[in-house]
C-alpha cells in the first residue's frame, strides 16, 4: 500500500525520538461495563452462530440480546448510583462517562429493547423481518421458497449489539480517533442489516449499497476533518482542539476547514438536510425492525456525538461557526417539512419528518447552553421512542406481498382497526408536536433554550416548519379516519408478544412524557460535559 | 388583584367542591376515549353518553358557580394545582387550573351550550347512525380542549387546549371528507389557525424570556416592569393569535369555509365558543392590555376588531347560502367583541357580555339554520327558501328571537351587549371614539339589513321551493344528501326543538340579565369597568343603535320584502341593483345613494376576500404542494447524485466556515 | 522537501477519489475511489505527525488502515449480494427507490 511504504519513508528520514516506554496500569473498568457487557454479548452472540444448531440460534440470540441489555441496564444503574458529578475519563481518557452520556447510554439501551423486540418478532410474518439466507439470489426458486420458510438469518442480533456498542462508546468518545472507530463499528453492521429484508429484497439490497457507499464517503469526510484537526492542534483529543482554538497562533484554514468536514460526517449520519439523501431510501428499503432502530437508534448517537463535539471542541469559536450551522438547520427543516408533503411512502413520509427533527435537534445542540443541552437530550429521547413505536406500526398493516406502505392503502385504516389507527394517529401527533404528547415538551424545552439563547428569528423558521409539517401528519389522519377503505386493501395483522411490547413501551413512554416529564428532564439536566 | 390562594390548604366546606374541578377536564375526555377506544361496539348508546359526560360537567359547572359566588369578592380567584409539568433547570411550568370568574363564566358558557348542542345532535345526525358515536366521541374532544383552554392557569395550559380545540376543530370541519370543498375547508382552517398559533407560541415563548414564566399570576404581577417594547410585542403576538383562532381580519377567510361541518359543530364552535377563544386570551390578559405601555397595541385591537367588524357585515349582505351568511354575521359579532376588548378596563366586561348573549343568539341562529335545512333536504340556498314559517313554526319563532337578539332590538340581550360597546367605544373620546363609535353603529344598521334579507327570503313571503327539486349536483352540507328530490319541510323532532327553545329564552332574557350581574361578577377577573364619557349620552346611544337598526332593516324590507325572489342567482348584474331597479324603478336617487356603492363595496370586498385571502392561502399551500412536488425529483435515486450533494453542501458549508472566519 | 507538499498531494488525492466517486458507475471503482479517499487521509495523518512531532499521527494511520480493512469486507460483500442478483455492479441501475 502507497501509504504504508510513505510512512516507513518518513519513518527513515528522520526518525521519531520515541519516548521512555510509560508503566501502563489495568484500566478502571466501572464506568465502561455497559458498554462491555453489550460487546462481549455481541461476541458471544458470534460464536452461537458458529457452535449452535440451526433451530436453537433464534432462541438462544433473543435470550442473549435481552439478557445482555437488561445487564448492560443493570451496570449502568448500579454505576449510576454513585457516579461522581463531574463525570470521570475512563480508558486511558478515550471515553468521557459523564451524565450526558450516562443518559444517551441509558436512552440507547431501552430504545435498544424496543428496536430488539420489533427484530426479534416473528408472529407478524412468519419466521420475522429477515431473509432465511441472505446468499439466496432474490427472484429464484430458492428465494420463493425462502418467503414461507420460517428460519431467519439470525447474525442480525449480534449485529444489532455491535451496532449498539458503537453508538454508546460514540457518544461518550473523548477524542477523535475513538470516535472515528466508534462510527465504523456502529455503522458497518447497519449496512449490512439494511439488505437482510426477507422480502422486497431488490429494494433491501440496494437500501444496503446506498447507504454503504454514502456512509463510506461521509466517514471518509469525517477522518479528513479528523486529519486536519489533528494537524492543527497536534491532538484529536476534544480538550486539546478547544485549548488550541482559544489560541491564536495557528492557521484558522485548518480548524474550519477540519471543522466542517467533521461536522459534514456527524450531520450526514445524523440525516440533517442537505446531507439526509440517503435517508428517505434507506428508511424505506430496510427491513422495518432494522428502520426503526436506525431512526431512533442512530440519531440518538449521532446528536450526542455533535453535542459533544460543539460543545466540547469548538466552543471558544461558535461565534465563527454558529451561523453556517443555522442554515443547516434551516436547510433542514424546510426540506424535511416541504418534502414531506408529497410523500406517498409512508415510510418515507417518516423518514422526511426525521430530516425535520433533525433540523429541530440541531437548534438545540447550536443552543450552546445548559438548556440547550439538556432539551436536546430529552428530544432525543421523546423522538426515538415515539419513531420506534410508529415504525412497530407500519410492520403490522399488511397485505399478500409484504408490508402495506403505500398511502392509499391506508385509506380507511381505522374502520378495518380502530386500536391500530388510535395508536398511530397518536404517535403522529406526538410527531407534529400536538399538547400532551412528548413531543410537544420536546419542541418546547428546545426553542424555549434556543430563545433563551438569543436564536428567536430561527425558532420562528422551526415554527412555521413544524407547522407545515403537521399538516402531512394530519393528512394521514383523515386518510385513516375519513376515506373509504379499498376493497382489496391491507389487513392489520394482530402483533404476537414482541411487536405489541415494543409498541407498548413506545406508546407509554410517549404519553408518559407528554403528562409528566419532569423526571426525565431531571436527568437530562444532570450535568454538563466532563472536559479533560 | 392578582393574588392566588391554594385550595389545598382551604379548610372551607366549599373547598371540596372546588378542588374536583380536574373533573370538568376528565368527564369529557373521558367520554372521548370510551367512544373512541369502544368503536362499533358503542354505536348503539354512544350518543348517550357523550351527551351524559357534556351534562355532568355543566351541572359541576353550576356547583362550582355557587361555589365561587358564596366567597367573599377578593376570595374568588383561586388557582388549583394539580402537579409540576415541565421543570427543568429555571424552566418550570405548573399545570393547574385557574378557577375565578372570567373562567367560570366560559366554563358555564361552553357546557351549558355544548350540552344543548349534544342533544341537538342526537337528532341531527339520525342519518348517519353509524358514525354518530364517531362524532361525539369528536364533540367531546372539543368540549374537553375548550374547558382546558380557558381553565388553565398559564399561557402553556392555555396552548394546550388551544392546539387541542384547533384539532378537533379540523377533524369536524372536515366530517364530510368525500367533498373536495370540506377538505379544502379543512386545510384552509388549519393553515390560517397555524398562522395564528405561531403567533401565540412566540408570545409564550418571548414571556418565558423575560419573565421566566408563564403562570398568570407571575406574568401579571411581572409584566409592569418590562420595557415598552416587550409588552407591545407580547401584546400583539397574543393578538395575532387571537385573530388565528377567531377568524379576525387579517385571517377571517377560513371561519366561512368552515360551515362545510356539520351544522351542530358550526354553532357549537364556530359560533359560540371556540371563535372567542381570542377574546378570551386578550380579556385574560387584561392585566398586560390595561398598561398604559400597552396603548399602541391596544389601538391594534381595535382597528383590526372595527375593520372584522364591518368586513362581516358588508360580506354577510352578498351570500346565499344561509350558514355562510351566519358565519360573516359571526365574524362581524366577534370584531365587536375584539374592539370592546381592545377598548381596555372600559370594554372588558361588555365585550365577554356580548360574548355571551351572542353565544346564545347565534347558536340559536345556527341550530334553526340546521333544522331548516335538515327539513329541506340539506339545502342551504336561500333561494331556493320562502314562506317556511308556517311549515316549521316552532323553528321560525325560536329563530326569529334569535334575530331580533341578534339586531339589537330592545330589550332582548343583544340590545343590552351591543349597545354598551357601541357606548364605550363612543366612549373614548375625540375623533377615535367618533371614528370607532361610528363604525360600530354603522355595523348595527347593516347588521340588521342583512339579517332582515334573511329573514324575508327564509322564513316570508312565497314558498319558492314548492315546484322545485333538490339539484342535481350534491350539496355542500351532506354528501348524501337526495339528489333531484322535491322538498317536504317539516318540523324538527323534540331532540332538535328543545335545545332552539332553550336558547331562545337565553336570547331574549340574557342580556337584561348578565348586563346587570356581569361586571360586577367579572370585576375580580378583569377590574372594574372604567366609566366613560363620550360625547353623547348613554340614552342617546341607545335610542341611535335602536334607530339605525330599524332603518337597516326597514331598507332590506323595502328591497326584498314586497316582491318576488328569483331562484337563480342573477348572472350578470348583482342582485340588489336587479332588485333596486325592480322595485323602486325610477328612484335613481335612491340606487345611486344606496344600492350602487353598496353593491361596489360588497362585491370588492367579496373579490379580494375570495381572490386576495383565499387566493394568497391556496396560493401558499399550492406554493408548497407544487414545490414539493417539484423537489422531489431531486431524490433521483442514483447515489452518484446523492454524493454529489453531500460534496456540494460539504463545500458550501466549508466555504461558509471559511468565509465568516477571513471575510 | 518541504512536508507541506504532502499535505496538498493528500488534498489532491482526496479530491480525485472525491470526484472519482461522483463519475465512476461500477461499485466497485466508487468503492475504490472511498479507499482512495482513506488514504489521502492517512498521507495527511503521517505528515502531521511529522509536523507535529510526535507519533498520534502514524498510529492513527494504522487504526484507519484497519478499519478499512473491515469496510472492504462489509462492502464486498454487499457489492457481491448486489451483483449476483442484477448481473451488474453499476450504481445507477441500483435505483428502484427514488423521489
Amino acid at each position: 500500500m502507497s501509504v504504508m511504504s510513505s510512512v516507513l519513508f518518513l519513518a527513515q528520514v528522520q526518525p521519531v525520538p520515541s519516548p521512555a516506554p510509560a508503566k501502563i496500569d489495568p484500566p478502571a473498568l466501572d464506568a465502561v461495563w455497559p458498554i462491555l457487557i453489550v460487546l462481549a454479548a455481541a461476541c458471544v452472540g458470534v460464536l452461537f452462530e458458529a457452535f449452535l444448531p440451526r433451530h436453537q440460534r433464534w432462541p438462544a440470540q433473543v435470550a442473549l440480546s435481552l439478557l445482555a441489555l437488561a445487564g448492560a441496564g443493570v451496570a449502568l444503574a448500579t454505576y449510576l448510583s454513585d457516579a461522581p458529578e463531574a463525570g470521570e475519563m475512563a480508558m486511558f481518557n478515550t471515553l468521557a462517562v459523564d451524565r450526558p452520556a450516562l443518559f444517551l447510554w441509558g436512552t440507547l439501551l431501552a430504545l435498544s429493547v424496543g428496536a430488539v423486540l420489533l427484530i426479534a418478532d416473528r408472529s407478524v410474518e412468519p419466521g420475522g423481518a429477515f431473509v432465511a439466507t441472505a446468499a439466496i439470489r432474490p427472484g429464484t426458486v430458492q428465494d420463493r421458497a425462502q418467503v414461507t420458510a420460517t428460519g431467519m438469518q439470525t447474525e442480525v442480533f449480534p449485529l444489532t449489539l455491535f451496532a449498539l456498542g458503537g453508538m454508546m462508546i460514540f457518544c461518550a468518545a473523548n477524542d477523535l480517533l475513538t470516535m472515528f472507530i466508534a462510527l465504523e463499528v456502529l455503522s458497518l453492521p447497519l449496512y449490512l442489516m439494511c439488505g437482510l429484508a426477507r422480502r422486497r429484497r431488490l429494494l433491501s439490497q440496494e437500501a444496503a449499497v446506498k447507504y454503504f457507499l454514502l456512509g463510506a464517503f461521509a466517514s471518509a469526510f469525517f477522518l479528513y476533518g479528523v486529519a486536519l484537526l489533528y494537524g492543527y492542534a497536534g491532538s484529536v483529543r476534544l480538550a486539546d482542539i478547544s485549548a488550541a482554538a482559544a489560541g491564536t497562533d495557528r492557521s484558522d484554514t485548518l480548524l474550519f476547514a477540519g471543522m466542517g468536514l467533521l461536522v459534514v460526517g456527524l450531520l450526514f449520519k445524523a440525516s440533517v438536510g442537505p446531507f439526509h439523501t440517503w435517508t428517505p431510501d434507506v428508511y424505506q428499503g430496510a427491513p422495518t425492525p432494522v428502520t426503526a432502530f436506525m431512526a431512533a437508534c442512530t440519531k440518538v448517537a449521532a446528536f450526542g456525538g455533535i453535542l459533544r463535539v460543539l460543545q466540547v471542541a469548538f466552543e471558544s469559536t461558535q461565534w465563527e461557526w454558529r451561523g453556517v450551522l443555522w442554515g443547516v438547520a434551516i436547510a433542514s427543516m424546510v426540506i424535511g417539512a416541504i418534502l414531506g408533503l408529497t410523500q406517498t411512502d409512508v415510510k418515507r413520509m417518516i423518514a422526511y419528518s426525521s430530516v425535520a427533527h433533525a433540523g429541530f435537534l440541531l437548534i438545540g445542540a447550536i443552543a450552546l447552553t445548559d438548556r440547550g443541552l439538556s432539551g436536546t437530550l430529552f428530544y432525543l429521547l421523546t423522538y426515538g421512542f415515539t419513531t420506534l413505536a410508529a415504525f412497530g406500526v407500519i410492520s403490522l398493516v399488511r397485505d399478500s406481498s409484504g408490508e402495506a406502505t403505500h398511502l392509499s392503502q391506508w385509506a380507511g385504516l381505522a374502520k378495518r382497526s380502530p386500536l391500530v389507527a388510535g395508536v398511530f394517529t397518536f404517535l403522529l401527533l406526538a410527531l407534529a408536536g400536538i399538547p400532551l404528547t412528548s413531543g410537544f415538551v420536546g419542541k418546547f424545552v428546545v426553542f424555549e433554550a434556543a430563545i433563551d439563547d438569543g436564536m428567536a428569528p430561527l425558532v420562528v423558521i422551526a415554527l412555521v416548519a413544524s407547522a407545515v409539517a403537521a399538516f402531512f401528519y394530519l393528512r394521514v389522519i383523515v386518510l385513516m379516519y375519513f376515506s373509504e377503505p379499498a376493497a382489496d386493501g391491507p389487513t392489520v395483522t394482530v402483533p404476537g408478544a414482541f411487536t405489541t411490547a415494543a409498541i407498548t413501551l413506545g406508546v407509554l413512554v410517549t404519553l408518559l412524557l407528554g403528562i409528566l416529564p419532569s423526571f426525565a428532564l431531571d436527568w437530562a439536566a444532570g450535568g454538563a460535559f466532563a472536559i479533560r | 388583584m392578582t393574588g392566588t390562594f391554594n385550595l389545598a390548604l382551604d379548610t372551607q366546606p366549599a373547598a371540596g367542591a372546588a378542588s374536583a374541578a380536574w373533573l370538568l377536564l376528565v368527564l369529557p375526555a373521558l367520554g372521548a376515549a370510551v367512544l373512541l377506544i369502544g368503536g362499533r361496539r358503542t354505536n348503539k348508546w354512544g350518543h348517550l353518553l357523550g351527551s351524559g359526560m357534556v351534562i355532568a360537567a355543566f351541572a359541576y359547572a353550576v356547583v362550582l358557580f355557587f361555589d365561587t359566588t358564596s366567597l367573599a369578592a377578593e376570595d374568588r380567584l383561586r388557582d388549583l394545582h394539580l402537579f409540576d409539568w415541565i421543570s427543568v433547570n429555571q424552566l418550570s411550568v405548573d399545570f393547574g387550573l385557574r378557577l375565578d370568574p372570567l373562567s367560570i363564566t366560559f366554563v358555564l358558557l361552553i357546557t351549558g351550550v355544548g350540552s344543548l348542542i349534544h342533544i341537538y345532535s342526537i337528532g341531527y345526525l339520525n342519518h348517519e347512525l353509524e358514525d354518530r358515536r364517531r362524532f361525539f366521541a369528536y364533540l367531546n374532544l372539543f368540549i374537553a380542549a375548550m374547558l382546558l383552554l380557558v381553565l388553565g392557569n398559564s399561557f402553556v395550559t392555555l396552548y394546550f387546549g388551544w392546539e387541542g380545540v384547533g384539532l378537533a376543530s379540523y377533524l369536524l370541519i372536515g366530517w364530510y371528507q368525500g367533498k373536495d370543498f370540506a377538505a379544502t375547508a379543512a386545510k384552509k382552517a388549519f393553515l390560517m389557525n397555524r398562522v395564528g398559533d405561531v403567533g401565540l407560541a412566540l408570545a409564550i415563548f418571548l414571556m418565558f424570556k423575560t419573565m421566566g414564566s408563564t403562570q398568570y399570576d407571575v406574568v401579571f404581577s411581572q409584566i409592569g416592569d418590562q420595557s415598552t417594547g416587550t409588552i407591545v410585542a407580547i401584546g400583539l403576538l397574543l393578538l395575532l393569535g387571537a385573530c388565528g383562532k377567531s377568524g379576525q381580519f387579517p385571517l377571517q377567510a377560513w371561519l366561512p369555509d368552515a360551515m362545510a361541518g356539520p351544522t351542530p359543530v358550526s354553532a357549537l364552535i364556530h359560533a359560540a365558543t371556540m371563535v372567542t377563544a381570542g377574546v378570551y386570551l386578550i380579556a385574560r390578559s387584561s392585566p398586560l392590555y390595561s398598561l398604559p405601555q400597552a396603548e399602541d397595541a391596544r389601538l391594534v385591537v381595535m382597528i383590526i376588531g372595527a375593520i372584522t367588524l364591518l368586513l362581516g357585515c358588508v360580506i354577510g349582505c352578498a351570500y346565499d347560502d344561509f350558514k355562510k351568511v351566519l358565519a360573516y354575521s359571526t365574524v362581524s359579532q366577534i370584531g365587536y367583541m375584539i374592539l370592546a376588548v381592545g377598548l381596555g378596563p372600559a370594554g372588558y366586561a361588555f365585550g365577554i357580555l356580548h360574548l355571551l348573549t351572542h353565544g346564545f343568539f347565534k347558536a340559536g341562529l345556527f341550530l334553526g339554520a340546521g333544522s331548516v335545512m335538515h327539513a329541506m333536504n340539506d339545502e342551504g340556498d336561500i333561494r331556493r327558501m320562502g314562506g317556511l314559517w308556517k311549515k316549521m313554526p316552532v323553528t321560525f319563532v325560536t329563530w326569529t328571537l334569535g334575530y331580533l337578539a341578534l339586531i339589537g332590538f330592545p330589550f332582548l340581550s343583544g340590545y343590552f351587549s351591543k349597545d354598551e360597546i357601541i357606548n364605550a367605544a363612543l366612549g373614548q373620546g375625540g375623533t377615535r371614539g367618533w371614528v370607532f363609535g361610528g363604525i360600530a353603529l354603522l355595523g348595527a344598521a347593516l347588521t340588521a339589513f342583512y339579517m332582515t334579507r334573511l329573514l324575508i327570503l327564509v322564513w316570508l313571503g312565497k314558498p319558492r321551493w314548492e315546484n322545485l327539486t333538490s339539484p342535481a349536483t350534491p350539496d355542500p352540507e351532506s354528501p348524501e344528501a337526495p339528489v333531484g328530490k322535491p322538498y317536504h319541510p317539516h318540523e324538527s323532532p323534540s331532540t332538535m326543538t328543545i335545545p332552539m327553545i332553550i336558547l331562545a329564552f337565553g336570547s331574549v332574557a340574557g342580556g337584561a340579565i348578565l348586563s346587570a350581574v356581569l361586571p360586577e361578577w367579572l370585576t375580580p377577573a378583569i377590574g372594574e369597568v372604567e366609566e366613560t364619557h363620550g360625547a353623547l349620552s348613554h340614552t342617546m346611544v341607545g335610542i341611535l343603535t335602536v334607530v339605525l337598526a330599524a332603518i337597516g332593516a326597514g331598507l332590506a324590507f323595502l328591497l326584498f320584502g314586497r316582491r318576488e325572489t328569483a331562484v337563480e342567482r342573477p348572472k350578470r348584474v348583482s342582485f340588489p341593483v336587479r332588485a333596486a331597479r325592480a322595485d323602486l324603478f325610477g328612484n335613481h336617487l335612491n340606487e345611486a345613494l344606496f344600492a350602487r356603492p353598496g353593491t361596489w363595496l360588497t362585491r370588492a370586498l367579496v373579490y379580494v376576500d375570495n381572490r386576495g385571502v383565499d387566493g394568497l392561502v391556496n396560493g401558499i399551500a399550492a406554493g408548497l404542494g407544487g414545490s414539493s412536488g417539484r423537489l422531489r425529483r431531486t431524490q433521483t435515486g442514483f447515489v452518484r447524485s446523492y454524493a454529489l450533494s453531500m460534496l456540494g453542501g460539504s463545500i458550501l458549508v466549508i466555504a461558509a466556515l471559511l468565509m465568516v472566519r477571513f471575510a | 522537501m518541504t512536508p507541506t507538499y504532502y499535505l496538498l498531494l493528500s488534498a489532491l488525492l482526496f479530491t480525485i477519489g472525491a470526484v472519482g466517486v461522483l463519475v465512476r458507475r461500477n461499485a466497485i471503482v466508487v468503492f475504490m475511489c472511498v479507499e482512495l479517499m482513506l488514504n489521502a487521509v492517512n498521507l495527511s495523518l503521517v505528515t502531521f505527525a511529522r509536523l507535529n512531532g510526535d507519533l498520534h499521527g502514524q498510529v492513527m494511520g494504522f487504526f484507519v488502515m484497519v478499519v478499512a480493512a473491515a469496510e472492504v469486507v462489509v462492502g464486498l460483500a454487499i457489492i457481491l449480494s448486489i451483483f449476483r442478483t442484477r448481473r451488474t455492479a453499476s450504481v445507477d441501475d441500483s435505483n428502484l427507490l427514488k423521489y
